[in-house]
C-alpha cells in the first residue's frame, strides 16, 4: 500500500496584479513550489466581478500551495497584516500527499 | 455633429454591447479574440501615427503637443483630487488612486475619437498617438503623489511600480509600433498596410460591442459609487476636457489635433492605472475606481465627450 502523510492546502484568492508579490512572500518561507488557477468570474461583499483579458482591472487568480505545518505557519503570519488591504481570500484545509519529503 | 456620432457603426456597436449587458445578455465576445483585437488596434494606430511623423518630422506643434500633454497629466490630477476629497468624501488614498486615473488616458477612447475625427474629414495629427502614449504614466505618479502626502519622504516612494508603469503592455505596444512606423515611413509600411487599415474600422467595432459589455457589466457590479461619485465621472471629464481643447487650441493645434487633446484629457484610464493603483495603492478600493472610469466616465466619453470636445474645438479653433 502506497504510503501518504498530511499536509496543508493553501489558497489564496487575490488580485492578479497582486500575485507576483505574494508569490514573493511564498518563496520567502522557502516553498519551492505554488500553481495559479485562472478565476473567471465571483462575488463578495464588494460586488460581483468578472474576467476580461482586455482591462484585467477586475482580474482575480488563485494561489495553490501545499506545505508542511511549519512553513504554513510561516506564511501566515507574513501574509496575516495584508489580509485587508490587498483584500486576499485564504484558506487552508489538510490534504494527503504522496511523496512527502516533496512539500 | 452629436447625431453623426451616435449614427456612427462604431458607436452604435458600443451601444448594443452596453444594452446588451444591461439587459442581461449571455452576448460574450471571446477573451483571446477580444485581447488580440486589443493588441491589433494599438499596433494600428502606433503604426500609423509614426509613419505620419515620419513624413512630417518632428515640428513645433509636435514639441509643443508633447509637452502640453505632459503638463495636463502631471496637473489635472491634483484638480479631480481636491473635487473627489471635498465633494466625493472619499479618503485620501482613494482619492489619490482615481484622482491618477483622470489624469491618465483611455486608448480605446483616443482610437475611437480618430476613427469618428476622420470620418468627419478631421484627421488629428499622427504625433497625436506620441502625446498619447506620454500621457499614460506621469499621473499615476501624482496620484501616488497625493495619496501619500504627509507621508515620511522614504514613505512617498514605498511601493511605487515603476518597473509596471513604464513597461505595461499599452505603453510598450503603442511606444513599440509608433517606432517602427517613424524607421519604416511610408514606403517601409505599404506592404503591411492592408492588414492594419482595410480591417481597421470593422475590428474597432467588434472592440467596441465587448467594451459596451464589459463597460456596462462593470457598472451594474459596482455598489462603491454614490450619485456624488457618478456627478464627478462626469463632471471631472467635462472639466479635463475643456482644459485640454483650450490648450491645444492655445498652443496652435489644428482644430482636429486640439479636439484629440481635449478628448485625450478628458478619457480616463482602465487599463495601465488600475493595475498599477493595485500594486501601489492596495488599500485604494478598485470597486470605486474601476466603476467610475470604466462604467461611467468611458461611455460617457464615447457616446457624448468625442462630440462635445470637437465642437468645442471647431468653436473656438
Amino acid at each position: 500500500m502506497i504510503q501518504t502523510v498530511m499536509r496543508k492546502r493553501i489558497e489564496i484568492l487575490v488580485d492578479s496584479p497582486l500575485a507576483p508579490r505574494i508569490i514573493a512572500q511564498i518563496k520567502a518561507v522557502d516553498i519551492s513550489g505554488w500553481s495559479l488557477i485562472h478565476v473567471d468570474s465571483g462575488g463578495g461583499r464588494a460586488g460581483e466581478w468578472q474576467h476580461d483579458d482586455v482591462t484585467g482591472a477586475s482580474a482575480k487568480t488563485i494561489i495553490l500551495v501545499i506545505a508542511s505545518e511549519a512553513k504554513t505557519q510561516a506564511l501566515i503570519e507574513l501574509l496575516a497584516p495584508l489580509l485587508d488591504s490587498y483584500r486576499l481570500l485564504l484558506t487552508i484545509g489538510e490534504v494527503q500527499v504522496i511523496r512527502g519529503e516533496r512539500f | 455633429m452629436i447625431i453623426d456620432t451616435l449614427t456612427s457603426p462604431v458607436i452604435l456597436f458600443f451601444v448594443l454591447g452596453f444594452i446588451a449587458a444591461l439587459v442581461k445578455s449571455d452576448l460574450t465576445i471571446p477573451e483571446a479574440f477580444a485581447k488580440a483585437m486589443s493588441i491589433y488596434l494599438m499596433a494600428a494606430i502606433g503604426l500609423k501615427g509614426g509613419v505620419s511623423v515620419a513624413s512630417s518630422g518632428i515640428t513645433p506643434e509636435l514639441i509643443a503637443a508633447a509637452l502640453a500633454g505632459l503638463v495636463l497629466s502631471f496637473l489635472l490630477p491634483v484638480l479631480a483630487f481636491a473635487l473627489l476629497r471635498q465633494f466625493g468624501g472619499l479618503s485620501k488614498i482613494d482619492a489619490g488612486a482615481v484622482a491618477a486615473h483622470y489624469g491618465s488616458v483611455s486608448v480605446v477612447t483616443f482610437v475611437t475619437a480618430t476613427e469618428i475625427l476622420t470620418g468627419r474629414g478631421l484627421e488629428p495629427a499622427g504625433y497625436m498617438v506620441a502625446v498619447l502614449a506620454l500621457m499614460e504614466t506621469p499621473a499615476i505618479i501624482t496620484g501616488l503623489l497625493l495619496a501619500k502626502r504627509g507621508e515620511r519622504p522614504e514613505m512617498k516612494n514605498a511601493g511605487t511600480p515603476w518597473h509596471e508603469v513604464l513597461t505595461n503592455a499599452s505603453v510598450i505596444l503603442l511606444v513599440g509600433s509608433f517606432a517602427i512606423g517613424v524607421i519604416a515611413g511610408a514606403d517601409g509600411f505599404a506592404p503591411v498596410k492592408p492588414l492594419f487599415e482595410t480591417g481597421f474600422r470593422g475590428v474597432l467595432c467588434l472592440f467596441l460591442l465587448d467594451m459596451g459589455l464589459i463597460a456596462a457589466r462593470r457598472l451594474i457590479q459596482s455598489r462603491k459609487v454614490t450619485w456624488r461619485l457618478i456627478i464627478l465621472a462626469i463632471a471631472i471629464p467635462m472639466f479635463n476636457g475643456v482644459i485640454g481643447t483650450v490648450t491645444g487650441t492655445f498652443i496652435g493645434l489644428d482644430v482636429a489635433s486640439a479636439a484629440a487633446l481635449g478628448i485625450l484629457a478628458a478619457s480616463a484610464s482602465y487599463i495601465a492605472v488600475p493595475a498599477a493603483m493595485r500594486l501601489a495603492l492596495p488599500e485604494a478600493d478598485p470597486g470605486i475606481y474601476l466603476s467610475m472610469s470604466l462604467g461611467i466616465t468611458f461611455p460617457f466619453n464615447i457616446i457624448f465627450g468625442i462630440s462635445i470636445f470637437t465642437a468645442l474645438a471647431q468653436m473656438i479653433g
